[in-house]
């Protein structure tokens, strides 16, 4: 059996008292989508920080593709691509002269990475303005650019902090086709989204963190049976007077999933009376 | 149905908007880096204190000699130097200017007044108007001590020539501001610079004519002179105040309200900024949809640098396209040459009397240009990471080196101050004589020790000490406190050494003396460099947090 894509072992982040994530063991396998989900502050960021370079772990162990993060960074980041949160693009370049820099920072020569540059703009439908400074682009070819950028070296995996996150349905639908053209050649492809539709639609594989605590963690099926047989548990021991959790013959969705994990519930009714 | 009538008074939201800053301040101080911050402040004010209080006992004895000798239109004399210091000052020492961004607070139910007297309030929150209206104070304070009487004139006549240069700094301030965003401006901007340069050849003779000419000739020049100043804005508070002394009241009350006319002129061109703004103009470079043609770019290979690796090639690409598309750091970048025009009109300091310090020392001028390029350059050198912003992930992703990317940033920077020393050296030739071959080899060896001092403090606060700037927006390329302090201390560190150097290579004549000793110290200086890029990776690394949390929050 393959080594993981990604792997730790009891990944833990302090910032002074706030223990943002703790012991966090995770397991991606080579060629699965994977989805890192969470609520608000429960960690995803800071773990996909760590696990990008971005941020030094407090305490517990990296490993990308077999290579110790800490030991060997210049080697595991020559495979990865990264969109962190913010994107981290250069708002004074033009789209192609910023995926030109990005492609010669990851080894490419001159004239690969030129081409590349070129390819990547056409297929993201970012090629017909190419005087436009990156500030001045929308946050959907922002977006487009920063995943662009991202793949430029053909990196085995991919990180993705939020790439949905204010992005149209036709950028959307071009982000998802060029990362799904990625896993059929073999990437690995980890990702954050707040926006589980997509998530359940593109992911194989997911993780839930909670409180900076791994609760849940594998195939949607997996998780969907794990909360199907607690809720059945807790329906035969209050004597079936608990509602079922879904319809016979329907399937829990990610979000009924997501919420039963977390133990999300909608806000109490308050009075707002001075709200129109 | 909820009370609709619930627009706040312009009262209430300037004291929220203080209040907010307040706050802001309060917060920042919960980090270590916030405390340093404030005490480095403490540090740089206390530093314009001492010039503030020197300039305000100068101008307090200054006003009371000539009150009490009966010259009061010569105060003239002492208001000249305070508002050409009150208008360039922040335009040249754009380190210590802070431009806000107060667009976000379009948002709120702002009336234009209230936006117009926060950008006006906020923006003069800065040394130069601090320091003028010290001055200012002094001279209104040696008035009243030689004639009370006169006091209430002369009191009305300043306060209304300081709001008059508020009103001008801000309007100067914003015009520059809305010609450097864009390219079209910029390029004139810049024609018109070169062409006031080179205009100076005709206006050259005529100075150095009137320098080295014997007293009746530049008594008459003065004399020439004197009235037309007379109705420019230091002249007409003056005349005001000496119209008052000799009881010519109603020429004195006429007098004040030509001052009052011209600051109604410079408000109404501030309010032709202030009100774009205040309607959400955006100063982009983008081409407008309309204009899209849809030609399909043609992606240019990067650029290539003999004995450069391809990292390290793109990224001083990638700062040098940042700068050539920055007007704000262009507009820096020719200050040097500025400052030699400036000198050029100074009065004389020397004892040989001659038309300026450096009319009688102009094998100097070539020095203090190239140490101002430096000073200038330090700008951008103590705050590597700063233009970047959120970008500055990137170099923590990819697989280059964090020392490769400083040596990229500091080769850039090392060329366009080789750029900015020949254009300094041309431009001292042109405004007084080409610099000797001693002098020349003497200021690159000073440089050549300088320059990697500069580095290797800069490499460290840009990683200790980041901050956010915008190269594209006048105004808001301000280092953090505590950077610009410690660049002021290397600064009196390598410009006294190199001063001290000079000055005693010059009096035994050896010039070629100072040139072998700085050869010495850049040798030094750059194994010192070496040794500290070398091991910045783990330093980088160990910052990386505050570094990146620091560029990537928003404005």
């Amino acid at each position: 059996m393959s080594s993981p894509a990604i792997s730790t072992d009891g990944l833990t982040r302090r910032f002074g008292p706030l223990t943002a994530v703790e012991d966090v063991d995770l397991r991606v396998a080579p060629g699965q989508f994977f989805g890192f989900l969470g609520p608000n502050g429960a960690g995803k960021s800071t773990t996909i920080k760590m696990l990008t370079g971005l941020l030094a772990p407090t305490a517990g162990r990296i490993e990308i593709l077999g290579l110790d993060l800490a030991a060997h960074p210049l080697e595991v980041k020559r495979q990865i691509g990264v969109v962190p949160e913010g994107m981290a693009l250069f708002g004074r370049l033009t789209g192609a002269e910023y995926l030109n820099f990005v492609g010669r920072m990851y080894g490419l020569d001159r004239e690969t990475a030129a081409k590349r540059a070129a390819e990547l703009l056409d297929f993201m439908q970012l090629a017909d303005q190419p005087k436009k400074l990156v500030t001045d682009y929308s946050h959907g070819m922002q977006k487009k650019l920063a995943l662009a950028a991202a793949v430029i070296h053909g990196p085995k995996i991919l990180f993705l902090d939020e790439p949905f996150e204010g992005v149209d349905a036709i950028a959307s639908g071009t982000l998802k086709a060029m990362l799904q053209s990625m896993i059929s050649r073999g990437a690995t492809i980890f990702l954050t989204s707040h926006v589980l539709e997509i998530v359940e639609r593109l992911c194989s594989h997911l993780a839930i963190i909670h409180r900076g605590r791994l609760v849940a963690q594998g195939s949607l099926e997996e998780l969907r049976a794990g909360v199907e047989a607690q809720a059945a548990a807790a329906l035969s021991s209050d004597g079936g007077r608990a509602t079922t959790v879904v319809a016979p013959g329907e399937k829990l969705t990610l979000e009924q999933i997501f919420l039963r994990i977390v133990g999300g519930a909608p806000p109490a009714d308050q009075e707002l009376s001075w709200l129109s | 149905m909820a009370e609709l009538n619930l627009a706040p008074g312009v009262r209430e939201q300037l004291a929220a908007i203080a209040r907010v800053r307040w706050q802001i301040f309060v917060n920042s101080l919960r980090t270590l880096r916030g405390r340093l911050e404030l005490v480095s402040h403490i540090f740089i004010t206390l530093g314009f204190a001492a010039g503030g209080i020197g300039g305000l006992a100068g101008s307090t004895a200054g006003a009371y000699y000539l009150v009490s000798s009966g010259k009061t239109e010569w105060l003239a004399a002492i208001l000249w130097p305070i508002f050409l210091f009150w208008q360039l000052f922040p335009v040249v020492a754009t380190a210590f200017t802070d431009n806000f961004d107060t667009s976000n607070l379009l948002r709120f139910p702002l009336s234009y007044s209230s936006f117009a007297v926060i950008r006006i309030v906020y923006g003069s929150l800065e040394p130069a108007t601090m320091l003028s209206s010290l001055w200012l104070l002094g001279v209104a304070a040696g008035v009243g001590m030689a004639s009370a009487s006169l006091l209430p004139w002369a009191a009305l006549a300043l306060i209304l020539f300081a709001a008059l240069n508020i009103l001008l700094a801000r309007m100067i301030f914003s015009w520059v501001e809305r010609w450097l965003a864009q390219r079209r401006t910029r390029e004139i901007l810049g024609v018109l610079f070169l062409l006031f340069i080179i205009s100076f050849q005709l206006i050259g003779p005529l100075m150095s004519r009137y320098g080295r000419s014997a007293h009746p000739d530049l008594r008459r020049f003065a004399e020439r002179v004197f009235p037309i100043q007379r109705l420019l804005p230091p002249g007409t508070a003056a005349s005001a105040i000496a119209s008052a002394a000799q009881g010519d009241y109603a020429i004195a009350a006429g007098t004040l309200a030509i001052l009052g006319i011209y600051g109604s002129a410079i408000f109404w061109f501030l309010h032709v900024r202030l009100r774009a703004q205040f309607r959400g103009e955006n100063l982009s470079e983008a081409p407008a949809l309309t204009e899209s043609t849809g030609e399909r770019g043609i992606v240019h290979v990067g650029w290539k640098l003999p004995g450069i690796s391809g990292p390290v090639a793109a990224i001083f690409e990638k700062e040098i396209r940042y700068l050539s598309r920055s007007g704000p750091m262009l507009f820096t970048l020719i200050m040097p040459v500025f400052i030699l025009f400036i000198f050029r009109l100074t009065p004389s300091t020397s004892s040989r009397g001659s038309g300026s310090f450096l009319a009688s020392s102009s094998e100097m001028a070539f020095p203090i240009g190239a140490a101002y390029a430096l000073l200038i350059l330090t700008n951008m050198v103590y705050n590597n990471f700063g233009p970047e912003g959120a970008g500055v992930q990137m170099y923590f992703t990819a697989p280059v080196p964090i020392r490769s990317v400083m040596l990229a940033k500091n080769l850039a920077h090392s060329t366009i101050l080789a750029l900015e020393m020949v254009l300094v050296w041309v431009g001292a030739g042109l405004i007084y004589k080409p610099p000797a071959l001693a002098t020349t080899l003497a200021t690159i060896a000073g440089i050549l020790f300088a320059l990697p001092v500069n580095l290797t403090v800069g490499n460290l606060l840009s990683i200790s000490s980041p901050k956010k700037i915008d190269y594209g927006t006048f105004g808001r390329q301000r280092a953090s406190n505590t950077t610009v302090f410690a660049s002021f201390g290397v600064q009196i560190l390598v410009v006294g050494l190199a001063a001290i150097t000079l000055m005693a290579a010059r009096s035994f004549d050896r010039i070629w003396l100072a040139t072998a000793v700085f050869l010495v110290f850049a040798a030094v200086a750059w194994v010192v460099y070496s040794a500290v890029l070398k091991g910045i990776d783990h330093m980088a690394f160990s910052h990386r947090e505050d570094l990146i949390a620091e560029l990537t929050r928003a404005s």
